[in-house]
């Protein structure tokens, strides 16, 4: 499974033409949608030329799975649970429709949807919780699994090394995944990680690790299935590094001078997207016509969620909340407040 | 004499030391190429090269451990930690680590690091926590926030030769908000001391970092209605400078305090109970805090305007102090 970026690797050939069909449009969504929101907002973080790794990761999960998107590109996993995206992208805006009315301005749903929220911007902890989530399945004894990305330069922080650790000594049900972009910032993971493959770190937690060529979602998509049905099945962690390479600024404004050119123009030249359609357009899955029909849906999608996003007005003042920081003993406790609302691409 | 920007002012102390000093040395993420976050170490690696100015993972806590450890052996490291948001993921090292070292070692010791942190709300709108008076609640760390360009400079010097742990938190909204001319004489300030920016006769207002700035502002406000406002910058969190404060409440016998951070267990709440137990009796009125509400702090604009306290809010305790 050792192949970073070889010009289709092939892996994933045994997938099903509709999930393969499906991971092209989850594509497509990630790509539109995220570039929607950093046009509108500068302090966006792009994740475009990452969506062979975003769509990958979080596709095909089972209802009553976790995911644990990374903040680079979170909202395909939203979406794929059935947020409004006209929320998502309010949500982005600061906007009063957003999921979490201006509180976060970064990514939370209704717990309904069973997805890990960013409410603050430390690095890390999130692996802790998804690893927690995975605790929760393992302790209910149910074969319910949670998926966890995050970048290569999270993979620094001791929060990634205590999770992997205790999910494989207790052989949870959880499978990492690394958006390997090859940045943290400003700074390359050659200055920063002194091994070339961060899948190598697995074998110190006593778990499989793998490269994949995070640029062929098939390659991602047939890797992260097989781990899962491990996860599922009892056999505990896996983790999965995807090589990809993060095309724009690490936020929309970022010039990101620190890169070479040509370095990225190479890059763009194995964008994800293309790569998939011509594997299917080649395979006769799909003829171009389909092709710009998707494109067509996705783009009136993403364009009427901008729409109603900016007609929303900005969050409002009794949304603050202030007695709301805790929950209602009253209440009781609930696993799955919220709506969940009908899965896009179901 | 120059005109710097708090930013520039910041790496003028850090450039100061670092050539007088081989033991200096900064580390942290994005502090090379990139210049800084928000520009907090622009110039720096063009000058002293990666051997001073390393970059790290993102790994805090290894990153102020290895500060500490450097210290042992005689270094005199500063440790940026981009934002204080990510404060909490090395407080182990910083609170058990950093302030025990001297204490517990009967002197054996000196921990001479700077761990410097961004803060508080301002253009960039990113990670701006104001956790700055939990070290103050520990015994064994200096705690710094300036709130001028000469006092960025000077008190990065004397956080540098301190033989002690510094954490020196810089306001996002001073960055590049405020600019002074800066004498060419680099000194180290003496940590531990108040200043008084505006004398004044009927209320001590004392304030710390951008909070500074909006006291001032409410105080020339205040001055066209015949009320004399004393504005004292707190400068330093721990050592605490009650002397100064308690002589400026014995003048006006009113006092207001006001920080960005949370009101519930804030700087403000020390200072007023030092300041009831130390002037009791020279008090004409209760003391009035000013902080955040208690709540997190909310991202969107017009929420985050609603939490961060304002000159409105100060003019408001300020009137209030002086309607008893
Ligand atoms: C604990 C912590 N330290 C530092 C930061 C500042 N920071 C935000 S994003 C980022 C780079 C993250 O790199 P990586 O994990 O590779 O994700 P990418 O941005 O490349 O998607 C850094 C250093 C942070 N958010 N949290
Ligand atoms: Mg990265």
């Amino acid at each position: 499974m050792s192949r970073p970026n070889g010009p289709g690797t092939g892996e994933g050939a045994d997938l099903d033409p509709s999930v393969r069909i499906g991971l092209l449009k989850a594509m497509m969504l990630s790509r539109t949608l995220e570039s929607a929101c950093c046009e509108l907002n500068p302090r966006w973080f792009p994740a475009e030329g990452e969506e062979g790794v975003i769509a990958g990761a979080f596709f095909g999960l089972r209802d009553d799975d976790t995911m644990a998107p990374h903040y680079r590109g979170p909202f395909l996993a939203y979406a794929l649970r059935g947020a409004d995206l006209s929320r998502l992208v309010g949500q982005a805006l600061g906007k009063a429709n957003g999921y979490a009315r201006g509180r976060a301005l970064g990514f939370t749903g209704p717990a309904a949807m069973g997805i890990v929220p960013w409410v603050a911007g430390d690095l890390g902890t999130t692996i802790g919780v998804a690893t927690g989530c995975a605790l929760g399945f393992s302790y209910e004894g149910s074969d319910r699994v949670t998926v966890c990305s995050f970048g290569d330069g999270t993979t620094n922080r001791g929060d990634f090394h205590e999770a992997l650790n205790l999910a494989s000594v207790w052989k949870l049900p959880i499978v990492y995944v690394c958006q390997h972009n090859q940045y943290s910032i400003s700074l390359h993971a050659s200055e920063v990680l002194p091994i070339e493959q961060i899948s190598v770190r697995a074998s110190g937690y006593g778990m499989p690790g793998l490269t994949v060529d995070g640029n062929d979602v098939f390659a991602v998509h047939s890797a992260v299935r097989d781990a899962v049905a491990r996860a599922r099945s009892g056999e505990g962690p896996t983790l999965i590094e995807a090589r990809t390479y993060r095309l724009g600024g690490h936020w929309a404004s970022d010039p990101g001078g620190y890169r070479l050119p040509e370095v990225q123009d190479a890059w763009r030249d194995k964008d994800p997207i293309p790569r998939a359609v011509s594997e299917l357009v080649t395979s006769g899955d799909l003829t171009q016509h389909d092709v710009d029909s998707m494109w067509d849906e996705v783009r009136q999608a993403v364009d009427a969620a901008v729409t109603v996003a900016k007609a929303c007005p900005d969050a409002r003042l009794e949304d603050i909340g202030a007695n709301e920081v805790f929950a209602d003993v009253s209440e009781g406790m609930s696993a799955l407040r919220g709506e969940r609302g009908e899965p896009w691409l179901a | 004499m120059a005109r710097l920007s708090f930013a520039e002012a910041l790496v003028e102390g850090m450039r100061h030391e670092l050539r007088t000093d081989d033991r200096v040395f900064l580390m942290g993420q994005d502090i090379g190429k990139m210049g800084g976050v928000m520009g907090g170490s622009r110039g720096l690696i063009e000058e002293f090269g990666p051997r001073r100015i390393r970059e790290t993972p993102i790994s805090e806590s290894a990153m102020v451990g290895a500060a500490i450890g450097s210290a042992m052996v005689g270094k005199r490291p500063i440790v940026e930690i981009s934002f204080g948001e990510f404060l909490p993921t090395c407080m182990s090292q910083i609170v058990l680590q950093a302030a025990n070292l001297h204490y517990m070692t009967a002197g054996a010791i000196d921990v001479s690091i700077v761990v410097r942190t961004r803060i508080g709300d301002g253009p960039y709108r990113g990670h701006p926590q104001c956790y700055e008076s939990w070290f103050a609640h520990v015994p064994g760390l200096k705690v710094v926030m300036p709130s001028t360009p000469t006092d960025a400079r000077n008190l990065m010097i004397a956080a540098i030769r301190d033989p002690n742990p510094v954490i020196f938190f810089e306001h996002m909204w001073l960055y590049h908000g405020v600019r002074e001319e800066v004498d060419n004489s680099p000194t180290a300030a003496s940590l531990g001391k108040a200043a008084i920016r505006r004398a004044g006769r009927h209320v001590t207002v004392v304030s710390t970092g951008w909070m500074v700035h909006k006291a001032l502002e409410a105080a020339e406000t205040l001055a066209v209605e015949g009320i004399d406002v004393e504005v004292v910058d707190l400068v330093s969190l721990a050592p605490l400078d009650i002397d100064t404060i308690a002589s400026s409440v014995r003048r006006t016998s009113r006092i207001v305090v006001a920080h960005e951070a949370w009101k519930v267990g804030g700087i403000g709440a020390e200072i007023t109970a030092a300041i009831t137990e130390a002037c009791f009796f020279d008090l004409e009125a209760p003391p009035v805090r000013v902080g955040a509400p208690h709540h997190p702090l909310p991202m969107a604009k017009p929420l985050r305007d609603a939490f961060v306290p304002d000159v409105n809010d100060l003019l408001r305790a300020i009137r209030q102090a002086m309607a008893t």
